[in-house]
């Protein structure tokens, strides 16, 4: 019994610590959802980018070898920029023929991006230089510090897009053009800017998301991100699209019940049980659980 | 990647052998790429998850099959048919269309309800959940290592190369036939149907038309066409294994379709030889490239192996640069010729307008 206890705990543990990683990335998708209406196929791409840019600056390739905190802020930040950049060239000129040309597009970006990467670094397993770590532990259950610090970086993440999107010009802005863009631009706002500040920041928490996936579960490969997408579709669609705070919740659900499936059902179906939940949402509540924009 | 290859084909002799080899793969790749324009072209339904169309027919037509796992060692599946061949191969052919039929109605099932968005998620979902069924459940699939005594129908009675055209020839007919059905099929009212469904499925409504029954009909008929290609492609490259049958593959018929012509019959086989000439040919540049090194006078070469030494050098290096390739096609062909070569620019005004 006791033994049963602290395994479950321990799985809720490594489910919320996973969550909260999912989280960043499918806020950083909802968002750009939110003002672009169209979902994101390359998404998954700024993951392996932050990734591997975070690789590169703290020690593998480039001859530099930063701290990684500092490495992921500026992965963060160059490849926001970098989301600002494919918008500009691959998605904005589209942005006046629907939904379905954008989303076509973005598979095309997907491809192109990783199979870029893929070219210029191979497909070898790379690992971040993070230290192995023993876990602390209380009654039994407990995870190592470098997790934990995973799990706040994730959370204060989140309280920063609330901070964001609640209490600044930029926050409101964007949930404006979110809401209804024309009535946005009527009432003065510049919507171009937002868009793009929003993919900076869409960017942004992929390229995040991208690190602390690297972290967590070292070793990846230039795949890495396109193979997370679906877990980050299914945080966001659950979350109901377009709902920052829904998909902070949906990845919460996802990342404990891929826990939970993966110890107590079968442990080769991790990424499926992420698929049978979106599937589920799909066919009984498509617009999730706190209303999507569809 | 690890797409396709049959490298039992590709050491055979000669030019010949290879460019029927693609030309094979090509056909095959025909009918996936006229299967999703039954989807796309004429429905306007987004399937991100086509490639598991494919796959359900492979893996039927192996199964029905493969000789029965006590006859091939160390497998771990637990039944295979063992049909004769070729009497078999119309049983084994059949069915794969069948089950890709069925497989694309249940996914249809739970998903044509949905706006084009949630349909791509779902489908390019289902397809993953898919793919890792087949991964995971050794005993119908021996897993990772495949199912790789598919009989190749004939293959007894006659050399390689004869074989070779033999099986050629056959994929074109049955490619012939089912364009041909497809194109009776398209210009029937029911092709109007889908059309009109995919122009306005609230106009098609109002005319009192079950356009969730229409949907699931094309989904169906698509992934009956993919199931057969993927009959004929099992019962060709002689083995099936997961990692045939990856997004990658979805996508490549997708550029081809693209590229070719939405709603196009013709385009969409234009496309897929195309596609899958560009694709194969270009497994070649290191050939051309050491035997460019050896045949060029020194200072040439010495200049060429300048030229290229800045380059990475791994084995995955051209293969990538070609899915970079197909995801430029892909995004230049939607922004420059949303028509592709063959389409008509009036039939895709229409497509995602739902809202």
């Amino acid at each position: 019994m006791v033994a049963f206890v602290t395994q479950f705990v321990q799985t809720l543990i490594y489910g919320l610590i996973e969550g909260s990683v999912i989280s960043v990335g499918a806020v950083g998708l909802t968002l750009s959802y939110g003002v672009t209406r169209f979902i994101n196929f390359a998404y998954g791409e700024f993951l392996t980018y932050g990734a591997y840019l975070a690789l590169f600056l703290s020690g593998a390739g480039l001859g530099l070898s930063l701290p990684l905190p500092v490495a992921t802020i500026v992965a963060v930040l160059v490849v926001g920029a970098f989301g600002v950049g494919v918008s500009r060239v691959f998605f904005e000129p589209l942005s006046d023929r629907g939904p379905l040309p954008l989303l076509i597009t973005s598979i095309g970006v997907a491809f192109i991006l990783r199979y870029a990467l893929t070219a210029a670094v191979g497909v070898s397993a790379k690992q971040l230089p993070v230290p192995l770590m023993r876990p602390v532990e209380v009654f039994g259950v407990g995870t190592t510090p470098l997790r934990a610090a995973v799990f706040l970086v994730a959370i204060a993440t989140m309280l920063l897009i609330h901070v964001l999107l609640t209490y600044t010009m930029l926050g409101k802005t964007m949930r404006a053009t979110s809401g209804n863009r024309n009535l946005a631009e009527i009432a003065g706002i510049d919507t171009d800017g937002v868009v793009r500040r929003t993919w900076f920041i869409s960017a942004g928490a992929g390229a995040l998301a991208g690190v602390l996936y690297a972290v967590l579960f070292a070793p990846f490969r230039p795949t890495v991100g396109f193979e997370y997408l679906i877990v980050i579709f299914a945080a966001t669609l659950l979350g109901g699209i377009g709902r920052p705070y829904g998909a902070m919740i949906g990845a919460i659900i996802v990342g404990v019940a891929m826990n939970l499936g993966t110890t107590y059902l079968s442990a080769e179906y991790t990424m499926a049980y992420a698929f049978a939940i979106l599937v589920g949402v799909l066919l009984f509540k498509p617009d999730g659980i706190a209303g999507g924009e569809i | 990647m690890g797409v396709f290859t049959p490298t039992a084909l590709l050491s055979l002799p000669g030019w010949g052998s290879f460019l029927l080899t693609v030309l094979t793969i090509a056909g095959i790749y025909s009918l996936l790429t006229l299967g999703l324009n039954i989807h796309y072209g004429y429905t306007g339904l987004i399937n991100f998850g086509h490639v598991a169309f494919f796959a359900a027919g492979a893996y039927t037509a192996a199964l029905l099959t493969v000789p029965p796992p006590a006859q091939v060692s160390g497998a771990e599946y637990v039944f295979g048919l063992n049909l004769p061949m070729p009497l078999g191969l119309p049983i084994s052919l059949v069915a794969a269309a069948v089950v890709g039929g069925l497989l694309a109605t249940l996914i249809g099932a739970t998903s044509v309800r949905l706006g084009s968005h949630y349909l791509a998620v779902a489908t390019f979902a289902l397809a993953g959940i898919f793919g890792s069924v087949l991964e995971n459940e050794a005993w119908l699939t021996n897993g990772s290592f495949g199912l790789n005594s598919v009989p190749k129908p004939g293959r007894a009675a006659m050399s390689a190369d004869t074989w070779a055209v033999a099986y050629f020839v056959f994929v074109v007919v049955v490619l012939v036939v089912v364009a041909f059905v497809l194109s009776r099929l398209t210009g029937s009212p029911f092709g109007r149907l889908l059309k009109g469904v995919r122009e306005s499925e609230d106009a098609a409504q109002m005319l009192g038309k079950n356009t969730i029954r229409v949907k699931l009909t094309s989904f169906a008929i698509g992934g009956a066409v993919a199931g057969l290609a993927g009959g004929l492609y099992a019962h060709y490259v002689g083995s099936v294994v997961v990692q045939q049958f990856v997004p990658a593959v979805t996508f490549t018929v997708w550029a081809a379709l693209l590229l070719g012509g939405v709603a196009s019959n013709t385009g969409a086989v234009f496309g897929a030889f195309l596609l899958v000439g560009f694709r194969e040919s270009t497994r070649f540049l290191t050939n051309i490239y050491d035997s460019l090194l050896a045949s060029l006078p020194t200072v040439a070469a010495d200049a060429l192996r300048l030229a290229v030494e800045p380059l990475p050098d791994h084995a995955s290096f051209v293969p990538s640069l070609r899915f970079v390739v197909i995801g430029l096609l892909i995004v230049l062909v939607i922004r420059y010729r949303p028509e592709g070569v063959f389409g008509d620019p009036n039939e895709i005004d229409a497509i995602g307008e739902e809202d």
